[in-house]
Order: structure tokens, then sequence, then C-alpha cells
């Protein structure tokens, strides 16, 4: 277990900066997700912390040591690669003891701690397969094992369950996240997906264009986005938006010249005239007769496009100022397209964001 | 015009069935005649009107050229052979180690004119070899090593270098780079990820370049016919040659020397005849 | 300390240019020099006196190069076409073949292993005018004269031409086979039920699928196109009387028959500037049906 630190850590191919000095810092035994858009940044810092690419500028720390001039094997990290990279010439046991074979350990040795990560992942039924012959979430298993075996300081995740289906992506996060929950390594875990930060992550860094954009908890997150970015990226259905100015006396005006009422300490906050995006999460909707929200509400009305039954909510699409909003409906009714319906809004949980910085207000 | 779908289907299938067993029997009778030649007398051979039914067959064709009494009209088959094995060996390892680092080199990294000096070496193995000959011969002359296995090797591991880094280049890129990267963190050095992991995996194909290299050393004549002289380097294709007097041509010894020249390149390409097709397509489509 | 003076694939790539330079790159430098001298092998003070282009305009004005250079290029293109035409057939009968497809495979492979000199040997045999196979079979079957397929002029090409394209045709049919088993059976499905024709089918989905697959098979058939010297060589030695002469024949005659090695230089140059023309042309070939292709593989 270890420590990770970077201090201003630079990538660059030619004359192009992929990573622009990014400073993180990670303690003993956490699990931080790195999540952003593809080219974001986030994979070539996985790797640079690897040692499979080259630190082009800063430091990269684990624990003490600056190991920006180690090659990968003398970092004692482990990775697990997106397509696992399991050697299908190697038997699954031989896959998990190869880099203790590698580290000269003795026959004994490698065989109990293969079987103790045998046992963590339930490969014991596997130990003699190629990796040709197994499905998927095998594999992954095994790369996990691969990755484990080894008692590494730190574990890197890179993009790992981007290969195998909904059902088994779900399956091998809760899996991943007993794991960790197990052996208590530091983890450094790379994603595009959100769903996969929120759910796994003590902390989480979202990327976008080589810079570090916001980093905590996912709770943290979720309720204070920085930005629109991070806000529109968090969150599932995404944040619907709309255009508006701050008024007089805490009066948001939208565009579609609906006004609502913003909470208190909001309009406190806001100078009057300033130009926002308002962004409110669909659970911050509540539809007229179908559950309340907040204390501060106020109200709109739209016409619905579209409703997605999910059983026992459904998603209710509409239009309003100028883009598709959705919500949820719990205790669901038939809505027909077209039918205009009345929602509340709940003023404490909506976000203001300043229109041309994008940053939250 | 009244065919029914049925019957159309039976006629066609009839007619590639037909033209299938013409096609291979261009293939093989040429060289099944040349087999069966070889164990035929002379007189059959020879005979007018033509014998087709064979009445007699035996070894008296290679009992013939190996034999060292010259009065026969015996060839050294022997040393010629010999001279095949070393030159088509000793020139398809060299040209196997040389092409692995090559073709490593293409498949896993990527550097300035790196397109053009594949496209260099490709062109470098169209020069005839005739009239590559030309200077090899005033060189090799001045540097007294014509007529030496050494001489041929050199110009063999030069001639199949560039097939062999373009199969072996091919071979590489189907083994995905992360499995290196994985043996790296793994605690592998770039050697040990080279030969515990990529090498392992692309080594059957490796085997099969070696054995194309192989064939092309074992059938080469233009260069060897020029730059060899005598038993010293003399290969198996220029031997053939040595069977055809000005105005006489031994024609069942000829049999029997191609029987013995072309059975181990039969034995050699069955071996590798999947792996061969596989690695031209892929080096050549995938690029 | 850590000192880089080459880069790794530099380096990698160093023992391989080495040689090469070493055994094509200087000789062809020295070859290109000496077609520039009147160099005879009997008289080595030749080898130094300076005759500018006087050899090249030699060949310009000389009617046997002009006849070997024109039949070298019109036998390969035949060659060329033919043994694609046929490839492509074959590879077609055996892609439909329902049983015995490997065995097929596997005897369509044969040619390649034949050395081109065995090959030159076998159709020597094969069309001797009083012991050969063809001779004998069509006199079997009651043909009265002896045909002299290596003596007369167009038979004798003829005979070179059939051997040169029963070599090379399965290189052709082995790499389009090759092609024909990798293709998606969705775009094919699809045309079906678009309600194409098994000819357009052919025509529209198959053909442009397996043309990258051809150029392969080009460019590596014209790596080595020389290798009909080796045939013509043992079958008629350019002969009779010069009339199957290709330039190959032509370069070894007068370079070691005739100890003429300046002209035999600038001879081999000229064919070089061939050989090359033949590869450069289907390498770029290949290259846009890559591209054609695109991410298609």
């Amino acid at each position: 277990m270890a420590t990770v630190t970077l201090e201003k850590v630079v990538k660059r191919y030619g004359p192009i900066d992929v990573v622009h000095g990014i400073d993180l810092e990670i303690g003993h035994g956490e699990f931080v997700v790195l999540v952003g858009p593809s080219g974001c940044g986030k994979s070539t810092t996985l790797r640079m912390i690897a040692g499979l690419e080259e630190i082009s500028g800063g430091a990269v720390k684990i624990g003490e040591n600056i190991v920006n001039d180690l090659p990968p094997r003398d970092r004692n990290v482990s990775m697990v690669f997106q397509n696992y990279a399991l050697y299908p010439h190697m038997t699954v046991a031989e896959n998990l003891g190869f880099s203790l074979k590698i580290a000269k350990r003795s026959k004994d040795d490698i065989e109990k701690r293969v079987a103790e990560a045998a046992a963590i992942l339930g490969l014991g039924d596997l130990m003699e397969r190629l990796p040709g012959q197994l499905s998927g979430g095998q594999r992954q298993r095994v790369a996990m094992g691969r990755a484990i075996v080894r008692h590494p300081d730190v574990f890197l995740f890179d993009e790992p369950l981007s290969n195998l289906d909904a059902k088994l992506r779900t399956q091998m996060r809760t899996e991943i996240k007993k794991l960790h929950q197990k052996v208590k390594t530091t983890v450094i875990y790379v994603t595009h997906d959100q769903i996969e930060a929120m759910t796994l992550a003590d902390r989480i860094v979202i990327m976008r264009g080589g810079h570090i954009v916001q980093v905590g908890t996912p709770m943290d997150i979720f309720h204070n986005p920085a930005n629109l970015f991070v806000a529109q990226f968090i969150g599932s259905p995404p944040m619907n938006l709309a255009e508006g100015i701050v008024g007089s006396n805490g009066k948001l005006t939208l565009a579609n010249g609906d006004v609502l009422t913003l909470a208190p300490d909001m309009a406190a906050r806001v100078p009057e005239g300033t130009a926002v995006t308002l962004g409110v999460r669909a659970e911050d909707l509540a539809i007229d007769g179908h559950g309340r929200i907040g204390s501060h509400i106020s109200t709109i009305k739209a016409a619905v496009n579209l409703t997605e039954p999910l059983g026992n909510e459904s998603l209710v699409f509409f239009e309003y100022g100028g883009s598709e909003w959705v919500t949820r409906m719990f205790n669901p009714r038939d809505i027909a397209p077209g039918e205009t319906i009345t929602l509340h809004v709940n003023m404490e949980s909506i976000h203001l964001f300043d229109k041309t910085t994008e940053k939250r207000l | 015009m009244m065919v029914s779908h049925g019957t159309r289907k039976i006629y066609l299938k009839w007619c590639r069935w037909i033209g299938t067993f013409l096609a291979m029997s261009a293939i093989c009778i040429p060289g099944l005649w040349i087999v069966l030649s070889s164990f035929r007398p002379n007189v059959e051979i020879l005979a007018k009107p033509a014998v087709w039914i064979p009445q007699d067959l035996n070894f008296d064709h290679y009992a013939a050229i190996f034999s060292s009494d010259p009065g026969q009209g015996a060839v050294p088959v022997w040393s010629y052979f010999q001279n095949s094995l070393i030159i088509a060996t000793t020139s398809t390892l060299i040209a196997l180690l040389i092409g692995m680092a090559g073709g490593y080199a293409f498949a896993r990294y990527s550097f300035k004119g790196k397109d053009t000096m594949f496209l260099g070496f490709m062109l470098s193995r169209t020069v005839p070899g005739i009239a590559l000959s030309l200077p090899l011969f005033m060189v090799y002359a001045r540097l007294g090593i014509i007529d030496t296995d050494f001489g041929m090797i050199l110009i063999y591991v030069a001639l199949n270098l560039p097939f062999t880094i373009w199969l072996i280049d091919g071979f590489f890129r189907q083994v995905p780079q992360e499995l290196n990267q994985a043996a790296q963190i793994d605690g592998c050095t770039p050697w040990q990820a080279f030969w515990l992991v990529e090498f392992p995996l692309a080594k059957s194909g490796i085997a099969s370049a070696g054995i194309f290299a192989f064939l092309t050393s074992w059938n080469e004549f233009a260069l060897a016919s020029q730059l060899t002289r005598s038993t010293a380097s003399k290969t198996l294709p220029v031997g053939l040659l040595d069977f055809t007097s000005e105005f006489t041509i031994n024609w069942g010894g000829m049999c029997a020397l191609a029987v013995i020249m072309i059975v181990p390149a039969l034995l050699l390409t069955f071996i590798v005849q999947k792996h061969l097709v596989a690695g031209l397509t892929f080096g050549g489509v995938k690029g | 300390m850590k000192r880089k003076f080459l880069s790794p694939p530099v380096l990698l790539l160093l023992p391989a240019m080495i040689i090469i330079a070493a055994v094509v790159l200087v000789p062809l430098l020295l070859s290109l020099y000496t077609s520039f001298t009147p160099f005879k092998l009997t008289r080595p003070d030749t080898l130094y006196r300076w005759i500018g282009v006087r050899n090249y305009m030699r060949l310009f004005e000389d009617y046997y190069f002009w006849a070997a250079f024109l039949r070298t290029f019109v036998v390969l293109t035949i060659a060329l076409n033919v043994e694609m035409l046929l490839g492509l057939g074959l590879a077609v009968l055996v892609n439909k073949a329902v049983s015995g497809q490997r065995a097929l495979r596997t005897i369509m492979m044969f040619p390649m292993m034949f050395s081109p000199i065995l090959v030159g040997f076998q159709f020597k045999f094969m069309f001797n005018d009083t012991v050969g196979l063809v001779n004998n079979a069509l006199q079997s079957m009651g043909m009265e004269r002896v045909i002299p397929w290596l003596v007369d002029e167009h038979l004798a090409l003829f005979s070179i031409l059939t051997a040169e394209i029963w070599s090379s045709t399965s290189v052709f049919a082995i790499l389009i086979l090759a092609g024909l088993m990798a293709i998606p059976r969705d775009p094919l499905e699809a045309a079906r039920v678009d309600g194409c024709t098994p000819w357009q089918t052919f025509r529209h989905i198959t053909l442009p699928y397996l043309m990258p697959f051809m150029f392969i098979a080009m460019t590596i058939r014209s790596l080595d196109i020389a290798r009909a010297y080796d045939i013509v060589q043992i079958m008629t030695a350019g002969g009779p009387a010069r009339r199957t002469e290709l330039l190959w024949t032509m370069i070894s005659r007068s370079g070691y028959v005739d100890a003429n090695m300046g002209l035999a230089n600038a001879m081999a140059y000229i064919s070089i500037l061939l050989s090359i023309f033949f590869t450069f042309y289907f390498f770029r070939k290949l290259m846009a049906a890559r591209r054609y292709m695109g991410g298609a593989q």
C-alpha cells in the first residue's frame, strides 16, 4: 500500500500537450476514479503512473519515491487492461503466477499466492484453462487475479469493464468494490462511465482536455458540481438546462419568459443581472400530483413529447425553454404525447451556472 | 429455355466438379510424370511409340547419381545436396535473426521514413538475380569469395531479408502491444517481455517465414549459377544442369535429382501452409 | 549513464540495412558505374575507361535488344493477367467445393514449392519433341507429325508461358482464396436480400473485397518476376536463334558468355528499372485498394 502523488505532471507528444500539469494526491488504500470523456488524458495519466508512458514534465511519486525514471517493473504497481491482456499461451494458473516467476519467488510461495488469489476471485475450477477458453467475465477475473497476486502498492485499472455486456458490467463492478474492501490496496481506476465512477469511487477526479476539473467524493460532486461540464457529465439522466437572467428580488427570468423564484440564500449569492444557465436534475422536478419536493417550489407548464415506462416509475420527456427536459414520474399514469403537464421545481436544489465562465454560482 | 431451377443447379454442380478436376490434374500431372519417370529405365522413357503403362520400375537413376563412378555419368549430387543444405539453413537462420529485429521494429515502433524504408527493402528484392549477379561477380572475384559457401550465404541473407521482415512484421502485429506492457508491469525487462510473451506468440509465424526463406535459398538459380563453380559450393539447382551436355540429356537422372530437390520443399511447405497465407495477407492488407 | 546515439527501431533495423546495402546497394552502384565503361572480364584495365552512355546508345540501336525488351514486357503482361484470371477461377472453384477443401488447397500449393529451374526442366521434358509427354500423348491419339514445341518461335514462347503460368497461378489462387474465405457474410446476405443475382453479388461485393488480396498477390509476384529467367534459361536458353530471348537471358549471355560486362550491366540496369516499375505499380495499387477498403477489415 502506498500513496500516489502527482506534481505538475505534463505529457507532451511533440508540440502538443495532452496532459497539462496536473496535481493530485491519493491516500493509502483510497479508491480513486479518473473519469472524463475520451481524449481527456485520463488513460495517459494512468499509463504515466504505470510507467508505460514517459513523463514529459513534473513528478510522479509512489510512497515517498519519485518514480519518473523507473521502468514499470520497478514500480510495484499492477494493472488491469481494457482488453485484459492475458497471455494467450499460458494457462490461468501460469498467467496468475507469471509475475512471481519473473521475480524468482519459490515454487511454494507462488503456489500459495496463486491459490489465495484464485480463492478470492473464485477461479478454482479454471486454473488449467487457456484464456481463449474463458468467457469475458472469467477473463476479467483472471486479469484482476493477476493483479492481486503480486501484492502491489497500487492497482491500476484502465477501463476494465468496457468490453463486458451491461449485466456483467454491473456484476463485475460489485466484485471490484468487494475486492477493494478485502485487499484495501490503493486503486486508481480509469473509466468514461460516470455510473462506474459514482458507484466505485472514494473520490472522483473529473478530467477534461488534459486538466483536472474537479476532485471530490461522489456525493459532493453530484450535489456541488464545480461547473456546467461536471453537472452535465455526472448523473443520469443528464441535468436539464435552460438559459435565463437573474432579476431583482430573487426572480429568475428564463428565455421563454417563465419566471422562477430563487431560494433566498441563492438569491443573496447571485448578483442581479447575471446571465445564467439553469440546471435542474430530473429528481428535482415533480409532476403535479405525483410526489412532492422541497418547500421552495416554482411551477412550470410544458407539453409532453414522450414517456418511457420503467415499471415503478416513468421517464417523461418534454420540451422546455428550447431544449428537451426529462423528469421521473412515480406511480406513473398514462400521459399522451402533447398533453400539457404542470411541474414543480425544487428551487433549493437547482444549480445556476455563469453563462460565460460556466462556473457554478 | 424452360430449365427448372433444380436441374440448373445440378448442371452447375457438375460443371464445377469437372472444372476442379481438370485444374487439379493440370497442377498434378507434370510433377507426377517426373516422379514416375525417375523410376523408369531410359529405354522406357525414350521408347517409340510411347510406353504408357510402366513395365519396370526401379531405383537405378537414384543409384546412378549417387554412385561415385564418374564413368556412369555420375554427378556429385551428394556434395551438391550438402552445399544446398548448409547454404540454405545458415542463410535462413541468419535472415530470421536479423529479420526478427527488423520486423519487430516495423511492427512496434513508428519512426520517420518508416514507409520509405519498407518500400526500399522491398525494391531491393525486385532486382533481378541475373542483374545483381554481374556486379557481385566482380566484387566476389576481387574478394576471392566466388565459389564459397560464405559468399552464397551472404547473398541469400540479403535476398531473404525483405520478405522475412514483411512476414514477421505481420506476425508481430497480430500480438497485441498490451501483452508486452502487461509483462513489463508484471516485472519483466523489455528483453524478457519479448522472449517470454511476444516471441512465443509469434513463433509459429516466424517459423513459417523461416521455411519460406529456406525454400527461396534452396530453389535459387540465377545467382548460384554464376557465383558457384565447383563442388565446393554448387547447389542442387545448378547441379541439375550437369545432366545436360551439348547433345544429350540424361532425362532419367534429371528426374531423380528433381525428386530429391522437391521432397524437402514439399515437406516444409505442408508444415507451414496455414501460417504462410495468414502472414502474407495480414501483413499486406492491414498494413 | 544512458546515451542514446540511435533510437531503438534504427538499432533494430541496422543489421538488415547493412547487409542489404552491402549485397545489393553497393554492387548496384558498381554496376551503374560499370555500365559507363567498356569493361570486359578478359581485359581488367578496361574497367577504368569512361565511355559515357555509349553502351546505352548501342543498346538502343540494337534490334535484338529491343526485340528482347518488348518480348519480356509482353510475356510478363500476358503471364500476370492469365495467372490472375486463372487464380481467381481456381480460388472460386475451391471455395465452392463442399468436401475435401483442405486437400484441394494443399494440392493448389503444389507448384509454389517447385523451384523455377525445376519448372523449366519439367516442361522442357514434357514439351520435348521426341520423348515429351505432350507429343507422346498426341501421337497416341493418332497424330502423325512431330510438333517442335521448343524449336518453333511461337510454340516455344507458348511453352515458356505455359511453364511460367503453371508455376505462379497458385500464388494468386491461394491469396485470393484467403480473401474469399475472409469475406464477412453480412454484405453478401444483404446483397441477396436486396435482390442481386449471384453474378451481381460477385461483381459488386465479392470482387471489390478481393482487390487488396489480388494486389498483394501481384506485388509478391512482381517481386521475383525475374524468376522467368530460370525457366527460359533451362528450356530454350533464349534460343533457337535468340527468338525466345528475354532481357535476362540476354544479360547473362553478353555478361558471362561474351564477357562483355559493361554492356551487360547497362542492360541489367534497364531490367532493374523494369522490375521496379512493375513492383511500384502494384504496390501503389495495393495501397490504394487498402485505403479504399478502409477500416472494413
